[in-house]
């Protein structure tokens, strides 16, 4: 591939992960069967990634392994109040280069729930939410891979074997107790203090099997801190991690999370936001249970974000919800995009949009449960 | 400082001849770096076609990508010299076929460097594991 015989682009995309091989000390590339493509956002990547991206895309290149793309910065539905749709022509005309090379379209950070990774298998995935995952529930090997080098694994199907793909690197070095009071509904405020107080790979005891809570503590974790795996307890498959003989014993509580946990009530605008990362099915169908009797209330706003392929299997549902006032997204999320709202209160139940809603939008923003949020921003 | 021999590790060893710039940071592309006028903003300097010796990068992975606009609007570094890879740099780099070295000795450098005038400095690479810096 190097040489030029599958053409240029082939070869320029093999040069950058043989480079990455090389910078690294690593011996040898590996094959990938799945590649999750980050860096779609324009509000991420501005004018400079889209001129890279028109200009790999004018080479005429094919993804040669299964590749789905993560979220953009615009509502695919359109209808959207709470989010900016400002750049949708430069958002779409990304979209069209991707799709054109054969990247699905699952403008999703839960790629997990389109094609189940294998124990040990290759990887090569941006987006730190959906790594995190890969490797800690699925026991799948994938580093947290930049925007470019995805596109480049997506067109050549390697990446270079170093980070999470050897056994050396994913060695557990604390082992980290988490007390009964920390409920599955915190599992945001959970991961949050995990990225900022741990620095080593955990093995975190005491996890309910709650694969919606687990899904959104690793994603929070991934935000604060720099972690590509957290094993979990009779989560994590054997066989995808070591144990190091010396393991440093902490434990965490209620009592050093609930910093940052909503408690009472508020006035003014409360927006309610979940999603990060995106709802799972099961998620959804919960969500849609509970307006069967409620509605969002007229001074609140109520975010919800969803991958892109729900748009067809939900069609009814997400009618049914945009009726009882919330405003469901698609393909999207407040982290990537921006809002047309000032909130005077933002509460979720995920870390990672409390860390992003702070540091990026400069909001008000407390992390509280599902029933919480529903309780403030909705009414019978 | 007449001249100095510097031990570098290549990562893209392209020859290149330059002016010597040091900024001696971990300087953040994406953020720090205007494409247009291809100025680093927190010292307001130009790095457009010199050779740039710095820390590292650090940041957004959208960095790689703010190193592809420079280049394509002729305002890149003609290479870099620094003391620590990333994604980010790697990425960048051979995208853009900007050489880019990493300095074995990078505190040395950077002591023999401060003793003089670096605007009067001139980088040659001519490939294999030496850098030569002179007086212009």
């Amino acid at each position: 591939m190097l040489s030029g015989e599958k053409g240029f682009i082939v070869a320029k995309m093999m040069e950058l992960i043989v480079k990455m091989c090389e910078a690294y000390g690593c011996e040898k590339l590996v094959r990938v069967n799945h590649v999750h493509v980050s860096g779609v956002s324009y509000v991420n990547i501005g004018d400079y990634g889209l001129e890279f991206i028109k200009d790999i895309h004018s080479y005429r290149p094919r993804a040669s392994v299964y590749t789905t793309t993560n979220p953009v910065c615009v509502d695919l539905t359109g209808l959207s109040r709470i989010l900016s749709n400002e750049f949708i022509d430069k958002q779409l005309v990304i979209n069209k280069y991707f799709e054109e090379m054969g990247f699905q379209p699952t403008y999703s950070c839960i790629p997990y729930y389109f094609r189940k990774p294998s124990v040990n298998e290759h990887l090569a995935w941006g987006e730190s939410s959906a790594v995190i995952y890969a490797n800690s529930v699925f026991g799948a090997r994938t580093n947290r891979e930049g925007a470019p080098l995805t596109i480049a694994s997506s067109i050549t199907g390697y990446t270079y074997f170093a980070g999470m793909h050897m056994d050396e690197n994913r060695v557990v070095k604390i082992s980290l107790n988490v007390d009964r009071d920390v409920e599955p509904e915190l599992y945001g405020a959970l991961g949050y203090w995990i990225g900022e107080n741990i620095h080593e790979t955990p093995i975190i005891k005491g996890i309910v099997e709650n694969y919606s809570s687990i899904k959104i503590m690793l994603a929070s974790a991934a935000a604060t801190g720099d972690f590509a795996l957290v094993v979990i307890d009779k989560i994590t498959p054997k066989g995808s991690y070591r144990v190091s003989d010396y393991l440093e014993k902490i434990s965490v509580g209620f009592k050093d999370i609930e910093e940052n946990v909503f408690r009472g009530r508020e006035e003014g605008y409360v927006l309610g936001y979940i999603g990060c990362p995106h709802l799972d099915p099961l998620e959804f169908r919960t969500l849609v249970e509970k307006f069967s009797n409620r509605r969002v209330k007229r001074e609140c706003g109520f975010l919800v974000s969803i991958p892109y392929p729900f748009l067809s299997i939900f069609r009814s549902e997400i009618d049914f919800l945009r009726k009882r006032g919330v405003d469901v997204v698609a393909g999207t999320c407040p982290i990537v995009s921006k809002l047309t709202v000032k909130p005077d209160l933002v509460l979720t139940n995920s870390g990672k949009a409390f860390f992003y809603f702070k540091n990026i939008h400069g909001l008000n923003v407390r992390i509280a449960s599902f029933e919480t949020i529903i309780d403030n921003v909705t009414e019978k | 400082m007449r001249r100095l021999l510097i031990e570098v590790k290549p990562v893209i060893a392209k020859p290149f001849t330059g002016s010597v710039l040091v900024i001696d940071r971990y300087i953040s592309f994406y953020g720090e770096v205007d494409v247009e006028n291809s100025v680093y903003k927190p010292l307001n300097i130009h790095i457009a076609n010199k050779v740039l010796v710095f820390k590292g990068s650090r940041g957004s992975t959208v960095g790689s990508y703010v190193i592809y606009g420079l280049s394509k609007r002729g305002g890149a570094p003609i290479a870099m010299i620094v003391k620590n890879l990333d994604p980010v740099l790697v990425s960048g780099c051979v995208l853009t076929d900007i050489p880019l070295l990493v300095a074995q000795n990078y505190d040395d450098l950077i002591k023999n460097l401060s003793q003089s005038s670096t605007s009067g400095l001139k980088a040659t690479y001519r490939g294999g594991s030496y850098v030569e810096i002179e007086e212009q």
